[in-house]
């Protein structure tokens, strides 16, 4: 699952584009911004953010 | 005759027979939904193991409690409650389906679970070591109760659901585990105390299961040796008998484990030797007469067959060799070694579990995906209209690539400058112990190409001019990386690794990814070097695994390996390497500089017109990265052509 930033909450700090194995992330208009081609979609990013600004979109069920 | 006779007897657990002595060990996966229903995702995956021909299939781990203090994973499958049964019973049917018995894990993540809550469940309050866990909370009386009936009704809705067998979990942490270890059991009442008063929990566990279940088989993961002397774990010996308390609860299986999470030192990497951990299980069948298994290392046949004949262990549980290939079983049976996609200790699928995203496999990109037709994991339909592929680059990649569309019917040639294949791979295979292990993969996607009828061009560097000549319909640029190139008289890491270049004594490492670390890693198990490692970036080893990288960072904290982050190389001037960085402006000495940079090849093939009809890029060509990516990207492409 391809992480989603939260542009409202992001800081630009970068943080997550150093944790990111492929090298992903850059900074655009000072956010964090996914190229989803190279994902890997490890999750990194959404664990080193200190303000929450990265999520994983985890699924619910129909249930 | 068989080659591995012991494997493929029949065995028995309990009062049930099974076909052979293979069992899918239990493996979360973070495929189910974060509500703790069965998605159809897990349901094909679990049909992909049972149809591999292992006698039994255990299930991942579910949890028993309502409140989630026993969910340890965002995608873990809950029984705490009837509603899911049906999901669960269909797990139950497609393992029944295919001709294996099933066992269904019931299992309380104890230290490691509340991943949803801010506290966690333990006998006593003993801080967490790794922080990723939550803040411990002392369990009542009143709640042990509650999880001692929680299992026995977790049990109920697993036989309810169809299951044929009960599996309980208590290793590495998990509640039960905590009971058992003095290192985390310091309570004063009957639960804690003497071993057998440590066990109180686990044996009301299992008595009440069994009392439940009738004559269904209930079986316990209980840690052999827990490795945690330097936190005053459990000895051995009080391990060991840990089994024997189990046996006399009622266990009718044993799955014999090693190590805790908070262990320090490895356990499951390359480094420890395959069938190292044998002794441990075989320490706990001189103790025991029920069924004893053992999953740990034994990732090839040979290994289990030895053990078992040697009475050892009766049953081989296979963990992540059957993720990277569930059809382990069967290949092995058939005497198609050669095919197996062979885990390599990688250790993608366990960390991606903490960081709430599904299990991916580097070896196996279809993993996750078995119940897609357009994966193509139980094979691609024939192609309709048949191409000319030529693909650059007999690394992970190019080889991965080559594999999937010669055996879809196209025509493949592929080049590779070397006279031997594996890029990149050739030189990983020799940084550390275990590392050659990763040559396995290479060697089977060798064999899928030959069998799949690929034409290998070795030993011949492809240019563009000679590709165009080709006239393929599609080619495929897989030629890895090049080196950075900053001034003459550089090292690169195919003159240090590959040919063996010693370097002075002094070294500057431009780079503090995978590569550079891999690089200092070499050097060190070598010999004695004065290492400084320059990173662009605030952190070394973002694309080294954990798993490996703590590994990496204690050996170089021991030889003294100074790590300059946010730093970039400004110039080089005879011995000295000007560097800027935090503290401005300085000049390195040193005897020798390796380039650890990598940039993709790709520039120099976009210059040139027409090279094919059509041209992809993959692997370190397209973007310098993991070996998980070079596979992944060759598969991708290769499924759409």
């Amino acid at each position: 699952m391809i992480p989603i930033v939260h542009k409202n909450t992001c800081t630009g700090c970068g943080n997550c584009a150093e944790v990111c194995p492929p090298q992903a992330i850059s900074l655009l208009d000072e956010k964090a911004h996914i190229e989803a081609d190279f994902c890997e979609e490890c999750g990194f990013c959404a664990a080193e953010c200190p303000v929450e600004a990265i999520s994983i979109p985890f699924p619910l069920s129909d249930e | 005759m068989e080659k591995y006779p012991h494997i493929f007897q029949k065995g028995r657990i309990g009062k049930i027979g099974t076909k052979n002595r293979i069992k899918y060990a239990a493996t979360e996966t973070n495929f189910p939904f974060s509500d703790g229903y069965v998605s159809d995702k897990e349901v094909a995956y679990m049909e992909a193991q049972a149809r591999g021909g292992a006698g039994v299939v255990t299930t991942q781990g579910a949890y028993p409690d309502k409140r989630g203090e026993g969910k340890g994973f965002m995608g873990m499958m809950a029984i705490c409650d009837d509603r899911f049964i049906p999901g669960l019973a269909r797990i139950a049917d497609v393992i029944r389906q295919n001709g294996a018995l099933s066992s269904l894990q019931i299992l309380h993540c104890g230290r490691e679970g509340g991943v949803e809550l801010d506290y966690c469940l333990m006998p006593s309050v003993v801080p967490q070591k790794l922080s990723y866990f939550k803040p411990p909370r002392v369990i009542t009386k009143d709640e042990i109760k509650e999880a001692v009936k929680d299992h026995i009704d977790a049990a109920r809705r697993a036989q309810d659901a169809g299951f044929d067998m009960i599996e309980l979990s208590g290793i590495v942490g998990y509640l039960i585990s905590t009971f058992i270890s003095r290192y985390t059991n310091k309570r004063t009442d009957e639960y804690g105390g003497d071993l057998r008063k440590r066990c109180k929990l686990m044996i009301e566990i299992i008595q009440g299961v069994k009392a439940q279940v009738g004559d269904m088989p209930v079986g316990i993961r209980l840690c052999g040796h827990e490795l945690l002397d330097d936190r005053g774990g459990n000895t051995m010996e009080e391990s060991v008998e840990s089994f024997k308390i189990a046996e006399e609860a009622g266990a009718d299986y044993v799955s014999v484990t090693v190590g805790w999470h908070e262990s320090s030192q490895s356990v499951i990497t390359r480094d420890v030797p395959m069938g190292h951990w044998l002794y441990v299980a075989e320490a706990v069948k001189k103790r025991v007469n029920i069924a004893v298994m053992m999953a740990f290392r034994q990732f090839l046949p040979h290994i289990p067959e030895k053990a078992i004949a040697s009475g050892q262990i009766d049953f081989w549980e296979v963990c992540r060799p059957m993720i990277a290939d569930p059809e382990l079983p069967q290949k092995a049976r058939e005497g198609r070694e050669d095919e197996i996609i062979p885990c390599i200790a990688c250790n993608l699928c366990f960390s991606r579990l903490y960081y709430h995203q599904p299990i991916m496999c580097s070896v196996r990109p279809t993993l996750g995906h078995e119940g897609e037709k357009s994966w193509g994991y139980y094979g691609f339909p024939r192609i309709e209209k048949k191409k000319k592929i030529v693909i650059v680059g007999g690394g992970p990649a190019g080889l991965q690539c080559a594999a999937t569309v010669a055996e879809k019917g196209h025509s493949v040639t592929l080049f590779e400058k070397n006279s031997q294949l594996g890029g990149n791979i050739l030189l990983a295979s020799k940084v550390d112990d275990g590392a050659i292990e990763l040559l396995r993969p290479i060697k089977t996607l060798e064999t899928l190409c030959q069998k799949a009828g690929v034409e290998f061009r070795l030993g011949v560097e492809c240019t563009p001019d000679m590709l165009k000549e080709e006239h393929a319909d599609t080619a495929v640029i897989a030629t890895g990386s090049i080196i950075r190139t900053l001034s003459q008289g550089i090292l690169t890491p195919h003159d240090v690794v590959g040919e063996e270049k010693n370097p002075g004594r002094r070294v500057v490492i431009i780079g503090g990814n995978g590569v550079g670390l891999g690089i200092a890693v070499f050097l060190l198990r070598h010999s004695d070097y004065q290492l400084t490692v320059i990173e662009e970036s605030g952190r070394v080893g973002r694309d080294v695994n954990p798993f490996y990288l703590w590994q990496y960072m204690g050996l170089m904290k021991t030889k003294k390996v100074v790590f300059l982050t946010r730093t970039r190389v400004s110039g080089i001037e005879g011995t000295l390497v000007r560097v800027s960085g935090p503290s401005g402006e300085k000049m390195i000495e040193t005897d020798s500089i390796i380039m650890a940079l990598l940039e993709p090849a790709k520039n120099r093939w976009e210059t040139v017109q027409d090279i094919a009809r059509e041209i992809y890029f993959i692997g370190d060509a397209k973007k310098p990265r993991r070996i998980n990516n070079a596979i992944h990207d060759g598969y991708r492409l290769g499924m759409v052509l």
